[in-house]
């Protein structure tokens, strides 16, 4: 018995051997931690951490072992190959030899474990590999670039969940669902005729699902994971962990659609129709195991009911195979104390005192707590995103997509008005019953904001819409971008007349209106975003801006804003009444912007024509000033501020140079 | 069982897939969308087309002036000879665990499917 049998004896292979009886443990323990976090945590994204985390455990609790139980191997180990080598020449090591056959022990066949483990290592590196070849090759073989329409909304959707990367979609005729490959230019796969064969909305939110795989870097996740399975391809507890990571991953992706566009039940359509497209060509169909699509479906639509039943199998696999770690650890420590038997005596305890404590990435314990951390970490990211399980929102979301359902209305006035329509409006739109009465509701609302109702453009409404879209290009987070703070300032108050941007320390913004109509001049909105996730909160609400207003001070009249605009040869003369100021000091804050629809470039808006700020005593009859200005339409702002009251009074008056 | 057809080449099987994309496609059209991904000559797209109507993957309508080409055997047909070749499987099975995508590497199964429509039609009436 040649090499082999050398090579067994060698200490490399007999640390090996003792890694793999102890991994065997250290990866029970690691799955029983995952389970139980996996019992508290709710949220997909921090399962999905939970999942990594522990995948990663495994790998370096491995890792460790093997260095600890090498370093700890006595030469002796080298002694005693060599001895049986070298048997009859050896007059030294003489004790030892006649130890070795006398003594029947399984530690001494540990090392034995080594060869077979790394045939098994090879075997998956080498299939990890082709597989990897495999999927570069799907994306040069047999493939077609989509049209241009659904590149641009690859583009769009790109750019609505930020992802980076320049992405490509390509049609397969090999590929039978829609897959991701490639990390560094990250192509996505659709099987060919899907395009045409699937509603356009439904397209949307498979690319949609697709760009948030390439979001979050799963391609070369589960590479490294698949890598890793390899490595310790003997422990079920790899193979469980594998699964969880990979439900999480698409839960963590069905999450993000959902946010994104909205609408479970359109997700859930669109997913269940990619499943009856799947062609029916498979060879060799294995067997479905549990349906993870069944359970994905259910979880989009249904809330989750209590405790996971899926760990009870997981729990029994995992306490067997501690039980038979636990059996092999006797075998080793009642082995004889004596040094010639190399591996037994010093290594569980020196393999497990170092491993429990300082070490971060070992099994026990540690996991559990980074998960939770990271968790927090997660939620506090994104808690629409990450938190669509709990109960009670659950039920909210649910509610309000029943009432969108049947009434389109509700998404309109909860999404698209949300910052403009008055409480006045908001009421009247809910007390209407039936949809045509609705929709002249909605005609009507944009009519009587339309600057220039004789014609059919509504500047005011196209203006509301651009601000919504570029809200949404510009501010989404985890959350739409309209929806953030700063989406909200926008579309209410339009783009700052100046911004300043602070990357650090903290990554804030400050915007400055010079005038806000109804609220004041020099209005700052601050925005910071400590955590760094990209959604910046307001610190201050430009409307908590007029606090003084709610102190009532006695004596002080309410100060109007008004002026009348008198066309004075190429320009106008403005003046501004001054009633019900008393004898206090105002200043008074105006400006000219050319009205929205007499440019038609994109942002940013015309700076303003002319502001001009004064500060008058009253009494005084009024204030006047002439301004020259160029043929166009123009909107005039006015703000009246009562310096001792502090009470404001906002006006705006359109009006055009001809 | 069919008659043997010659299994497609990767160029051949790229036209394929642009034909069975785009349905019956002047050659003109079929270059548009090659090219979309690679720069390639109009000849030789043509020449494909012809070679490939010749091995009768491609039938050729002659009608118009411009001859319009379309596929001649459904997707699936020409999947499942591809899948015949028993490497190819093999790579294919060890490629499937590294794809990241909206659906998991297995088929539903009927009763999952059925299962699927039944908990969307629960959900809609729901709804409702």
């Amino acid at each position: 018995m040649s090499w082999l049998e050398i090579w067994v004896h060698t200490p490399g292979a007999a640390a090996l051997g003792s890694t793999l009886a102890h991994s065997l443990w250290e990866g029970a323990l690691v799955a029983i931690v995952l389970a139980g976090a996996l019992g508290v945590l709710r949220s997909s994204r921090a399962r999905y951490a939970a999942g990594c985390l522990a995948m990663l455990a495994m790998l370096c609790g491995f890792c460790l072992t093997f260095q600890l139980v090498l370093a700890d191997q006595p030469v002796q180990g080298g002694a005693r190959a060599l001895a049986i080598s070298l048997a009859p020449v050896e007059q030294g090591s003489g004790t030892i030899i006649a130890n070795v056959p006398a003594r029947f022990h399984p530690v001494e066949y540990l090392p034995w474990l080594a060869p077979f483990w790394i045939a098994g290592v090879m075997f998956f590196q080498v299939r990890c590999v082709a597989g990897w070849m495999a999927a570069r090759r799907l994306r040069r073989r047999g493939v077609c670039a989509a049209t241009a329409y659904w590149q641009d909304c690859l583009q769009r959707l790109a750019a609505q969940v930020r992802v980076s990367p320049p992405v490509t979609l390509l049609e397969s005729c090999l590929a039978e669902v829609p897959v991701v490959i490639g990390y560094v230019r990250p192509v996505i796969l659709l099987p060919v005729g899907l395009l045409t064969g699937l509603p356009a909305d439904q397209i949307e939110a498979i690319l949609l699902h697709e760009l948030a795989h390439i979001r979050r870097h799963d391609y070369l996740v589960n590479l490294l994971q698949t890598v890793v399975e390899g490595l310790v391809f003997y422990h079920p507890a790899v193979w469980w962990i594998s699964r969880v990571i990979r439900a999480e991953r698409e839960n963590c992706c069905d999450d993000l659609v959902v946010a994104t566009q909205g609408d479970a039940l359109a997700y859930a359509a669109a997913l269940t129709a990619l499943e009856d497209n799947r062609g029916a060509v498979r060879q060799a169909v294995l067997a479905a195991t549990g349906g993870s699509l069944v359970t994905r479906v259910r979880r989009l639509l249904v809330p989750p009911e209590g405790p996971r039943a899926a760990l009870t199998p997981v729990l029994s696999a995992a306490i067997l195979t501690i039980a038979v770690a636990a059996a092999m650890a006797a075998w080793q420590t009642s082995a004889p104390p004596r040094p010639p038997a190399p591996p037994a005596p010093p290594a569980p305890p020196a393999a497990m005192a170092p491993l429990d404590a300082p070490a971060p990435p070992a099994p026990p314990a540690v996991p559990a707590i980074s998960a939770v951390a990271q968790d927090k970490q997660v939620s506090s990211q994104s808690e629409t995103v990450a938190r669509p399980m709990t109960g009670e929102e659950r039920k909210q979301k649910e509610e309000k997509l029943r009432k969108e359902l049947e009434n389109p209305f509700r998404k309109w006035l909860n999404e698209d008005v949300a910052y403009i329509i008055t409480d006045a409006e908001r009421a009247t739109l809910k007390r209407l019953q039936t949809n045509e009465e609705r929709e002249h509701f909605v005609e009507q609302f944009w009519l009587r904001r339309d600057p220039t109702p004789d014609t059919v453009e509504n500047e005011f409404k196209e203006e509301h819409y651009r601000r919504i879209a570029y809200s949404n290009e510009h501010f989404a987070a985890a959350i739409p971008g309209w929806k953030t703070d700063r989406g909200r300032i926008y579309i209410t108050y339009g783009p700052p007349d100046e911004k300043e941007t602070h990357p650090s320390p903290v990554p804030s913004e400050q915007w400055r209106y010079h005038l806000i109509a109804g609220i004041g001049a020099n209005i700052v909105v601050e925005f910071t975003d400590p955590n760094r996730t990209g959604e910046y909160r307001m610190t201050a609400d430009p409307a908590m801006l007029r606090a003084p207003d709610e102190m009532p001070v006695p004596s002080a009249g309410t100060p109007t804003a008004g002026a009348t605009v008198k066309a004075k040869g190429q320009g106008v003369s403005i003046s501004v009444p001054l009633t019900a100021c008393g004898d206090h000091r105002v200043e008074v804050y105006t400006r000219v912007v050319i009205k929205a629809m007499t440019y038609s470039g994109p942002v940013p808006p015309p700076p303003p024509v002319q502001v001009f700020k004064a500060s008058i005593q009253c009494p005084a009859p009024y204030i006047s000033s002439e301004i020259p200005l160029p043929n166009g339409s123009y909107t005039f702002e006015i703000v009246v501020k009562d310096m001792v009251t502090g009470k404001l009074a906002g006006h705006t008056i359109e009006f055009e140079v001809k | 069982m069919a008659e043997m057809l010659p299994r497609p080449t990767d160029a051949e099987l790229e036209i394929l897939t642009v034909l069975w994309s785009r349905g019956p496609a002047t050659v003109r059209q079929v270059h548009d969308c090659v090219c979309a991904r690679k720069p390639t000559q109009y000849t030789t797209v043509l020449k494909m087309l012809q070679i490939m109507a010749e091995k009768g993957l491609v039938r050729r309508d002659e009608k118009q002036r411009a001859h319009i080409y379309q596929v001649a055997r459904p997707r699936e047909w020409t999947q499942r000879q591809l899948a015949g070749d028993l490497l190819q499987r093999a790579f294919d099975g060890s490629a499937r665990s590294l794809l990241v995508g909206a659906l998991s590497a297995q088929k539903a199964s009927k009763e999952e499917l059925s299962e699927l429509h039944r908990l969307l039609e629960e959900y809609e009436k729901g709804a409702r």
